[in-house]
């Protein structure tokens, strides 16, 4: 079953990949370059991960009691910048996401803390929220 | 051998699971969307396959940033879906397809792709939520098993759309050499048109999703020639995870047939769409 040498076909298989990944190069960088679009920003994004990680430890119902019950105890244990911890605090979506916090984990302290994708959606653009819904969503609010 | 029968594409979007978790999907705004899916339900119906080959990718619930695999392949007996934050939804447990499985790993790293094989972790909504647009959710059990391929697209670099595309031909590939007479779907999930972070959130493009719903038909090539970068683009900073559509596809014949296509906007935050693909 195992292919043991390299046949005329896996090397026209690796040419047509070559030509493929040619065809497709981009870089970081030009993506980056999207307007308003951060999570292509990899110092951002490595700089979020203890934000991260304290966000991932509420898919364990006993770390979301502990965050309930005491938040800055909760927070204190991963680690947190002073400009984090005060961005969860304060639930601002938009500076949590410029720290690198990442929207798939920020949601999971709006599960905690019930707050719709939405709002999150609204506070980053900087417009109130039926706004946001009628004019990004194209909602009739 | 075993048989691949068809593909089905669709979003994932979590809010999708929480209407069927409220039983909203009669309601005046969800009913339109769970409509466009009553063709397909019936197809499955009808078809019966064995195995679904389901690629999505997991939303940071069952897998952290300490370790990201650009592709991982379940070969688990089961799955258990996953807690998101508010305790794992009331669905039964998925049933793997191990022996698949191991012959799909072995298949790709003959074809060098190298993919982390995975025995144990649990699924979250982006394989729930496809399964239950398609198959209904059942009392007790699922009525076919699963083999969820896992892509990264949240943490670049995520792969190449062409890759992608390849996987699909290698997973075919993999079907058809497979000592069996079951019958595979392949399902691609994700998408369409959404943005979720930074000012540009809210972003969505029915235009280019619905005519993403015609290409993937008929132009796979041209769309897996795509960069990552005009995806991001096009679909929005998470639309571009409709990139794990042209796994599905790249697993179909050059020629299908375009059974039945939906499309809905805007489902939360998401163009949300669906086709269902036959072997011609």
């Amino acid at each position: 079953m195992a292919q043991l040498t390299i046949s005329p076909e896996d090397v026209a298989v690796e040419a047509s990949l070559e030509a493929a990944v040619e065809a497709a190069r981009d870089t970081a960088a030009g993506i980056a370059t999207i307007p308003d679009t951060p999570l292509l920003d990899r110092k951002h994004q490595l700089g979020g991960y203890r934000l991260n990680k304290m966000a991932m430890g509420l898919s364990d119902p006993a770390n979301r009691e502990a965050f309930l019950a005491d938040e800055a105890a909760y927070l204190d244990r991963f680690g947190l910048t002073e400009e984090e911890r005060s961005a969860v605090m304060r639930r601002d979506w938009r500076e949590m996401i410029r720290l690198g916090g990442n929207l798939f984990f920020v949601l999971k302290i709006s599960a905690v803390d019930p707050v719709r994708i939405t709002e999150i959606g609204a506070h980053q653009v900087g417009m109130e929220h039926d706004a946001f819904l009628r004019e990004r969503l194209g909602k009739r609010v | 051998m075993a048989q691949i029968i068809g593909g089905l594409g669709t979003s994932h979007v979590p809010s999708i699971g929480v209407a069927l978790d409220k039983g909203l999907d009669a309601t005046p705004e969800w009913k339109p969307f769970f409509d466009g899916y009553q063709p397909a339900r019936q197809w499955v119906e009808e078809q019966k396959p064995d195995v679904a080959v389901v690629v999505f990718n997991d939303h940071y619930n069952a897998l952290f940033l300490d370790r990201v695999p650009t592709f991982a392949v379940g070969c688990a007996g089961e799955y258990q879906p996953a807690d998101e934050g508010w305790g794992p939804r009331p669905i039964p447990p998925f049933q793997g397809a191990p022996d698949f499985a191991w012959h799909l790993v072995d298949t790709l790293v003959e074809n060098w792709f190298d993919p982390e094989v995975i025995q144990e972790i649990k699924v979250d909504h982006g394989l729930q939520v496809p399964m239950e647009l398609f198959w209904g959710r059942p009392e007790d059990a699922w009525p076919v098993r699963v083999v969820p391929i896992f892509v990264n697209v949240l943490q670049y670099p995520v792969p190449l759309p062409s890759r992608l595309y390849h996987l699909g031909k290698t997973l075919r590939t993999a079907i058809e050499s497979y000592e069996s007479d079951e019958r595979f779907v392949v399902l691609g999930t994700g998408g369409l048109s959404h943005q979720l972070q930074g000012a540009r959130a809210g972003f969505l493009n029915p235009d280019a999703d619905r005519q993403f719903l015609e290409d993937i038909a008929t132009r796979p090539d041209e769309l897996a020639q795509w960069s990552r970068e005009k995806y991001v683009e096009t679909f929005g900073a998470e639309g571009a995870e409709l990139i794990m559509w042209l796994v599905m596809r790249g697993a179909l014949s050059p020629e299908v047939l375009v059974r039945h296509q939906h499309y809905f906007v805007p489902a939360s935050m998401t163009g949300a769409g669906m086709i269902l693909l036959e072997e011609a």
